[in-house]
């Protein structure tokens, strides 16, 4: 916005019309499709269009829009990149100072076109789930990841999308009135939406039989009373307290292990709970972290189906009441 | 996430209290060797921690300017054991959440605990708390005896067990060298005075790496989540036929530790352990015959496809236990975690009285901890053993010990009293 500069009260004068337009519709995109696609023939409404439209995404003040918001943006420059020709990657990378270089070597470039060094790698693809992105998966060699071009533009599409939702994460002063009327029915439009997505509250009672197995097996041995490492405990009691088990019930759940201390467990359970401390409420560790750490050891046909043990809650619920009417799930109740 | 629990629900055990003569001994080294301790790299910004020899508290959330105010601190309160964050804090002294956080060195623990070993029924113990029965080895879930699940464990720190990890420690090195490209000056290999080895990198370029691009080196260096299809192994069409190839031995990075660890497999293996990994009998006893030929093959494009009766399916069970002997077996939670606490070198282990201390990275294999970590040379002392495996230190081999009164160098007594193993004479 400085650099182009523009000023706020500028934003209602007739001349920006067809740019607030443009930038409404960028947002409007991206919460129906999820994608930004149509792009203006004229540069002086394409380029102003997409900061007024980070500057009226953030102004919606809901997390949901931004991310939706800085996910299509991301989109859009890699389908663009992903058109472009080597230099485009590299020029745009090293705005972002990427260790990235062309592969030289004709007999590597066959396969690979850019090697990348593996902190910039990781910073970008640990949230990929695909088992392409698994650093032990790539060719590495002296901390270079060998990359093709289209996975460079995918690894920068995800620097892309952090990048706004960064620049989203700012709030925005009053605008002018009509600014913020488009704004509104923004945020309207995406209610209507996501009304089309029904969410499904969790039931307020646990229900056994829908935990994933690592969970179960941490449940039966905790219950049996034998011992179970560090990363199980949290595992086990992040995954309670966020189903809706109570503090007072996880508690005594650990009272039968042997080395039970009630004043310590309820000071570590309340604050795996976000009730002491920091006050933040911890979620169970994603299923790949407890891979890592040896909690995951019989994977069912549901577990391949999703990334994390709430996940696997929610699907299990889901099939559960598909198959049981209301009155039997209150007899599954725990 | 999980780092900021470990702080309440986890960590470091706190043993039983230690005699009068072990303190003496302790104040002793730190008196004369205050000067000599290595304090991290960027002192100001980390972290200090310390189990109390007399009280046997853990004091924590401790900094210092330099090492000098250290090394005074050392003097003055006498600990067993010192520890200082991986990570580098804004506020080191303020609480958890308040710190803030600005990097962490990425750090790596090989314990022998993790690596299972044959000697362990032979020097490691377990007491039920209950109703005092013992046994050796790994301690049983419940007492055979009463069914209760309160045990005193001893371990011990044995040769074959740190020969194992020092095993671990140099395939580790290797990843962090070959793969990741560190520089020899970049990490730090050292003892750890009692069960293991670390190796820590101090680098600019790790500092800011987040938890999930820890885990991603862990599997890394672990072998999880490999597929060997990513590493050449697998069929493909041609001309109507489908052919069988796999990654060479001078391959970088995974595939050649794939081709390696198959290699080394096949080279030694017995039809019995070829069924272990879940072949059939038909297909182990089929390479064993074809032993010659698969190693030869190494010469050309490797073994697989060149039997027909093996199919790909059967090759990626003998890869994917060639990955698990290539990979390096480190104690995933530490590397994962960027508040880690860890022990500081050259000051003394409070469950053995050897120090921590640093291995020559290009010397691994030679390094003798036995003999490096002594902090103690001079003097004897009385001391009645109950119960002590033979062990060696320096060049003397002592024990075992049962139930015996004996006289025994400084560093000899000071090991068998800080692991519980004997009392003073009175």
């Amino acid at each position: 916005m400085k650099t182009l500069d523009i000023k706020i009260s500028d934003l209602t004068n007739p001349e920006y019309k067809s740019i607030l337009d443009r930038a409404e519709k960028r947002i409007e995109e991206a919460i129906l499709l999820g994608a930004v696609t149509e792009q203006s023939p004229n540069n002086d409404i394409e380029i102003p269009s997409f900061p007024i439209a980070v500057m009226m995404a953030a102004a919606t003040a809901d997390s949901f829009i931004k991310r939706r918001y800085a996910l299509a943006e991301a989109k859009r420059i890699s389908n663009l990149l992903g058109n472009e020709n080597k230099s485009n990657i590299t020029y745009i990378a090293n705005n972002f100072n990427w260790k990235i270089k062309p592969v030289k070597d004709p007999a590597v470039s066959l396969a690979y076109d850019f090697t990348l060094h593996y902190t910039d790698f990781l910073k970008n693809a640990t949230v990929f789930h695909d088992k392409k992105w698994k650093l032990i998966n790539r060719r590495m060699l002296k901390g270079e990841v060998y990359l093709t071009k289209s996975e460079a533009a995918r690894l920068l599409e995800e620097e892309v999308r952090k990048h706004i939702e960064g620049k989203l994460d700012i709030k925005v002063e009053s605008l002018p009135e009509a600014v913020m009327n488009r704004i509104n029915r923004l945020k309207q439009l995406f209610i209507e939406k996501r009304g089309e997505i029904q969410l499904e509250e969790l039931p307020k009672e646990v229900i056994v039989n829908a935990y994933p197995p690592c969970i179960k097996e941490l449940y039966d041995t905790i219950a049996s009373g034998r011992n179970v490492s560090h990363i199980g405990r949290f595992a086990l009691t992040s995954f309670l307290i966020n189903i809706g088990m109570t503090t007072k019930n996880v508690v005594n759940l650990f009272s039968s292990v042997s080395d039970f201390n009630e004043r310590l467990t309820r000071y570590q359970v309340e604050h795996i709970a976000g009730e002491r401390g920091s006050r933040t409420k911890y979620i169970p560790p994603r299923c790949d972290t407890l891979r890592t750490h040896g909690v995951c050891h019989s994977m069912d046909d549901t577990c391949r189906r999703v990334r994390h043990p709430l996940a696997y809650y929610r699907r299990k619920l889901r099939a559960i009441r598909r198959k049981t009417p209301v009155e039997k799930i209150e007899k599954l109740r725990a | 996430m999980i780092t900021n629990c470990n702080v309440v629900l986890g960590g470091i055990r706190i043993p039983f209290s230690l005699p009068h003569f072990v303190r003496e001994k302790f104040a002793e080294y730190y008196h004369k060797h205050s000067s000599d301790i290595q304090p991290p790299s960027t002192i100001e910004k980390r972290e200090f921690g310390f189990i109390l020899l007399k009280e046997r508290v853990m004091v924590r959330h401790k900094g210092f300017k330099n090492v000098k105010d250290l090394g005074s601190f050392l003097k003055m309160i006498v600990p067993s054991d010192v520890y200082y964050s991986s990570a580098y804090y804004e506020r080191p002294e303020e609480k958890m959440e308040e710190k803030g956080w600005m990097g962490a060195d990425l750090i790596f623990d090989i314990d022998a605990d993790h690596i299972p070993t044959p000697c362990e029924k032979d020097h490691d113990k377990w007491v039920c708390k209950k109703c005092g029965a013992v046994g050796r080895g790994v301690t049983p879930r419940k007492c055979p005896g009463c069914g209760e699940q309160k045990f005193d464990e001893k371990t011990w720190p044995c040769e074959v067990c740190l020969g194992s990890a020092k095993t671990e420690t140099m395939k580790l090195v290797d990843f962090l060298m070959r793969d990741f490209g560190f520089s020899s000056e970049e990490m730090e290999v050292s003892f750890s005075g009692h069960r293991g080895y670390h190796v820590c990198v101090e680098s600019g370029e790790v500092q800011a790496l987040d938890q999930m691009a820890r885990k991603e080196i862990v599997d890394y260096v672990i072998g999880i989540g490999l597929e060997p299809r990513f590493h050449g192994l697998g069929e493909r069409s041609e001309k109507k036929s489908r052919i069988l190839t796999g990654p060479d031995l001078n391959d970088s990075g995974w595939s050649g530790r794939i081709a390696k660890g198959t290699y080394e497999f096949l080279l030694s293996a017995t039809p019995e352990e070829l069924q272990q990994i879940g072949l059939r009998k038909k297909t182990a006893d089929t390479l064993i015959k074809h032993r010659e030929t698969l190693l030869e093959s190494w010469k050309g494009k490797g073994p697989w496809g060149i039997i027909k009766d093996v199919g790909v399916e059967s090759w990626k069970k003998i890869a994917q236990h060639g990955v698990e002997k290539q990979s390096a077996k480190i104690d995933t939670v530490v590397t994962t975690d960027i508040h880690r606490l860890l022990r500081l070198s050259n000051t003394l282990h409070g469950k053995t009285g050897l120090r921590k201390v640093m291995v020559p990275i290009t010397g691994i294999e030679h390094f003798d901890p036995f003999k490096s970590a002594v902090a103690f040379k001079e003097g004897t002392v009385s001391v009645t053993a109950a119960d002590a495996p033979q062990f060696r230190l320096g060049d003397e081999t002592y024990g075992p010990y049962q139930e015996e009164t004996i006289e025994l160098p400084t560093a000899a007594a000071l090991l068998l009293l800080c692991k519980g193993r004997a009392k003073m004479v009175e």
